[in-house]
């Protein structure tokens, strides 16, 4: 088990509110991504779960037990910290070790324990160094090791792979998601980097200054985002989201949404636009255009297409379908309701 | 707020209430013995020597200080110790700016070596070579002059290791780009890259100040002639003066040689404090 | 070719002074002491070759030489034990930012800029008879001590003063080591439960002994150039209760102008900051930090 519940949770550095009246639950043997920018408050919640940064108001629960009076030591959680926070006068086998020996584990299960966590990292000829002669990917095994062998309820990650190279990320990325299927339980993952959410998550937690923007699978936040900052948050490169002409609402549709064409076609959103810059990824193309509309300021969307006939400076039209076009109130908030859609539909229509 | 809850509270106040106590009892420990000097210093030379002793001064009086200004001629000890203080000052860092900048900024043979001598000669402390230096001093008829209080602090060991650690912080781009634009070496060295090192410099003078102003070993050893003498050797005279021993006296002739410190930490303590537990930690 | 050559000279001329300096105030004056060690001198005759006879006096004619020797060793071991000991505790206390906690490391560090001479004729007037530490313990209803005055107490006098002085610069020292651990450490070993006396003995220690090891050698050294606190207290009475080495060497070099002899005992300083100097190193290269 391993359920955690937020309730009416505050919390304040000296004067300064970061989090205020925050209810949330992460459900037990999900893995569950907390993201957003730095600074949103994703990182505090995790310190609440672990217990090293205790909340100032509201109650926390694990599994129906409220653990606000607990011990971190106590709780259940392991974590795994950004700079892995391996201590460095231990061998790989004391740092691993230590948490057991607390906990009052006998030798002979110690031992046994580390030696299966060891070979499951793939730390087994590593036992006996000290973390100052591991590479950083490494040691970021010795952290998950550490965090392992305690077989906690909950795991706690802090952006456990922000300090590996480009390569090296993505191949944990898989590891983790593979570890998660093994052991079932709870994960709690901090990360700024959308596509590690996405790629990763059973659950996606989006936060934006100590709120929760948007809860649900990477699916219904790409597809169904609720408001323009998930919308601009999800997606690489992410929706194109922009004021209609003149009026409180949004409209946006995703960069891959977008067909290019010479000639005029009958979606319901066409747009005359010219093409700035185009960067071929490969398999498809990036194209940052330009929208003709005379008087104001001038929008740049970005488009992402396998047509590969577009050059640069080229007008061109942008055309959207229906269905794939969202839109936003003045609140930017997503307008989900039959007339208010229509109403847009019908701005669009408009040229707005 | 449950009741358990309000408990805990309040047992974490008085905790809390009792932790500050204790520290601030800790820094009376550290405070008080110069609240003792100043308090003395006012007290008459009777109240002194009353059991228990007064608190603080019943019968205010400046007899002390009188007593200090007229036994000792306090301009001339002043004098002096400035003129070996600024000396110093000057002549460490003529000295040692450029050996510094040559360690930091340059490649060349010995450098090794060299500066391995400077970090030796940081470890040999002046109780080690006194004797030697007062005889050579001595031979050369110099104890009645300033020089022997301050030549042999030419060569800053520890400020030349200070600078250069800030030198060696400049990126080398800097040089190289004023070489590319004609300029000389003593001027790069003059114009370009001392003007980096003011906080450096203006600490590494503090410390000095600091420490030749405490100065009574060295003054006490290599000194002959009351003309030259330093503020500490006279104070510590205090004592035996024609009177006897009277702390009123002694106590106001200390607190004209504290006051200055405690004033200039006062004024810069963060600073103080960072360089010389810098100077603690390399 | 010239210009190079002149670019060549340039570092070694920037050099030359502060080379001169340490050669003439530092280097010779060692050698000279090694030498002067083997002769009799008092200023006023030339030197005397007497080859070992100084050494030979130090440590079999004149017992005073061991007595000093053994205070300073006595002097040195009680500061460090209690410096560092202490001062780790202090550094434990005062470890959070807090504005008590700044303004109790401030006033501990006050002491190490004043001169030791004030700080020692302060204790003199506190440690008198009618003084202020008499007077507190008869508030508490306890006989006066001599302190000073006392062959017992005396040393323990001096190492008061000495620890008053310095204990606030040391705590200091390995308060800004301690607080170079991350925090993560500590929230990681609290995560892997350990208690406070447990978190200090396996993780801050082991990571503070390179430093705690440096200071160790620091403060012996420091310890070893007692002078001051004693001339202005004590002048190494009562008895020989409070000679110590430097003061050793200042008394026979200034009041008895035996400067030959008093070199020797110069030389076994010089001996042990030597030894001392090649420790301060080793702690040096050890204290290369973990990431």
């Amino acid at each position: 088990m391993g359920e955690i519940v937020f309730k009416n949770i505050g919390k304040s550095f000296g004067d300064v509110k970061v989090i205020e009246n925050l209810n949330l639950t992460i459900r037990d043997g999900e893995f569950t991504v907390l993201v957003g920018a730095s600074g949103c408050g994703k990182t505090t919640l995790l310190r609440m779960i672990a217990g090293i940064g205790s909340a100032t108001s509201g109650e926390l629960f694990i599994d129906g037990e409220e653990i606000s009076d607990v011990p971190p030591g106590k709780r259940g959680i392991a974590m795994v910290f950004q700079n892995y926070a391996i201590y460095p006068t231990m061998t790989v086998r004391g740092n691993i070790e230590y948490g057991l020996k607390n906990a009052r584990v006998p030798k002979a299960e110690r031992d046994r324990l580390i030696r299966e966590v060891a070979e499951t990292v793939g730390l087994t000829p590593y036992l006996t160094r000290k973390p100052s002669e591991l590479s950083g990917g490494q040691r970021q095994r010795v952290a998950l090791a550490r965090a392992m062998v305690k077989k906690p309820k909950i795991f706690l990650l802090d952006e456990p792979l922000s300090n590996l190279d480009a390569k090296l990320r993505v191949a944990m990325r898989t590891e983790l998601i593979e570890l998660h299927h093994r052991l079932k339980t709870t994960f709690v993952y901090v990360t700024h980097d959308q596509t590690e959410a996405m790629s990763m998550a059973d659950t996606i937690i989006l936060m934006e200054s100590g709120e929760i923007r948007q809860q649900g699978s990477p699916e219904e936040i790409y597809e169904n985002p609720d408001n323009v900052f998930t919308a601009r948050f999800i997606g690489a490169p992410p929706m194109n989201v922009y004021r209609m002409r003149g009026r409180q609402e949004f409209v946006g549709y995703r960069p891959e949404s977008i067909l290019l064409s010479r000639e005029e076609t009958r979606m319901l959103y066409q747009r005359e636009a010219r093409i700035l810059t185009r960067e071929m990824l490969g398999s498809e193309i990036h194209y940052k255009l330009v929208l003709k509309q005379d008087g104001e300021e001038p929008i740049t969307i970005m488009g992402k297409s396998s047509q590969k006939q577009f050059e640069v400076d080229e007008t061109v039209y942008v055309n959207v379908d229906r269905e794939h076009l969202y839109f936003f109130d003045g609140q930017e908030n997503r307008i989900r309701d039959e007339a208010g859609l229509k109403e847009c539909c019908a701005m669009i229509q408009g040229g707005l | 707020m449950s009741n358990p809850n309000m408990i805990r509270k309040a047992g974490q106040m008085t905790g809390r209430a009792a932790g500050i106590a204790l520290k601030l009892f800790l820094a009376l420990i550290f405070i008080f013995p110069f609240y003792w000097m100043i308090s003395t210093s006012f007290k008459t030379y009777a109240e002194s020597e009353q059991f228990p002793p007064s608190l603080y001064p019943h019968t205010w009086t400046l007899e002390g200080y009188q007593t200090v200004f007229e036994g000792l001629e306090l301009g001339m000890y002043l004098r002096n110790s400035l003129i070996v203080i600024v000396a110093i000052i000057i002549l460490q860092m003529a000295v040692s700016v450029p050996a510094a900048y040559a360690y930091a900024v340059y490649e060349f043979k010995g450098a090794g070596i060299l500066f391995a001598m400077v970090l030796v000669a940081f470890m040999i402390p002046s109780q080690v070579t006194f004797i030697a230096t007062y005889i050579m001093f001595s031979k050369m008829k110099l104890l009645k002059t300033f020089w022997p209080q301050i030549l042999p602090f030419g060569a800053n060991a520890f400020g030349i290791f200070m600078m250069r650690q800030h030198f060696k912080q400049i990126p080398a781009e800097l040089i190289e780009s004023a070489r590319l634009d004609q300029a000389g070496e003593f001027n790069i060295m003059i114009h370009i890259m001392l003007p980096t090192a003011k906080s450096t410099v203006v600490t590494t003078c503090l410390l000095s100040f600091i420490s030749h102003w405490n100065a009574y070993f060295w003054p006490l050893v290599m000194t002959n002639s009351e003309e030259v003498r330093p503020l500490t050797i006279a104070i510590s005279k205090l004592k035996d003066l024609d009177l006897g021993v009277v702390w009123p006296t002694i106590m106001a002739g200390n607190a004209l040689l504290v006051v200055p410190m405690l004033l200039l930490f006062l004024a810069a303590s963060r600073k103080i404090i960072q360089s010389m537990a810098y100077r603690g930690m390399k | 070719m010239k210009e190079n050559t002149k670019r060549k000279l340039f570092p070694y001329l920037l050099i030359l002074p502060s080379a001169l300096f340490l050669l003439v105030f530092t280097m010779y004056p060692c050698i000279y002491l090694v030498r002067l060690s083997f002769y009799e001198y008092n200023l006023l005759k030339p030197p005397k070759w007497i080859g070992w006879k100084n050494y030979v006096d130090l440590f079999t004619r004149n017992v005073d030489f061991v007595v000093a020797l053994k205070n300073t060793a006595i002097y040195t071991a009680a500061i460090v034990t209690i410096l560092i000991l202490f001062g780790l505790i202090l550094a434990v206390c005062l470890q959070r930012e807090s504005r008590i906690n700044s303004f109790v490391q401030r006033a501990m560090f006050i002491p190490h800029i004043v001169g030791m001479l004030s700080v020692a004729m302060i204790f003199q007037w506190m440690f008198n008879e009618k003084g202020l530490f008499n007077a507190v313990l008869a508030i508490f209803r306890l006989p006066g001590l001599k302190w000073l005055n006392s062959s017992d107490t005396a040393l323990i006098c001096i190492i008061i003063v000495a620890v008053w002085k310095s204990i606030g610069y040391y705590a200091l020292i390995l308060l800004s080591s301690l607080k170079a651990i991350p925090a993560e450490i500590n929230e990681a070993a609290l995560l892997d439960d350990a208690g406070p006396v447990n978190r200090f003995f396996h993780i801050f220690m082991p990571m503070l002994s390179p430093q705690i090891f440096f200071l160790l050698v620091t403060i012996t050294i420091n310890s070893f150039k007692v002078f001051e606190s004693v001339r202005q207290m004590t002048k190494g009475g009562p008895g020989n209760s409070t000679n110590v080495l430097v003061y050793y060497i200042y008394n026979y070099a200034f009041n008895y102008n035996k400067y030959g002899y008093a070199a020797a005992a110069g030389v076994v300083l010089l001996l042990i900051m030597i030894v001392m100097t090649i420790l301060y190193f080793k702690a040096m290269g050890k204290r290369v930090h973990y990431q």
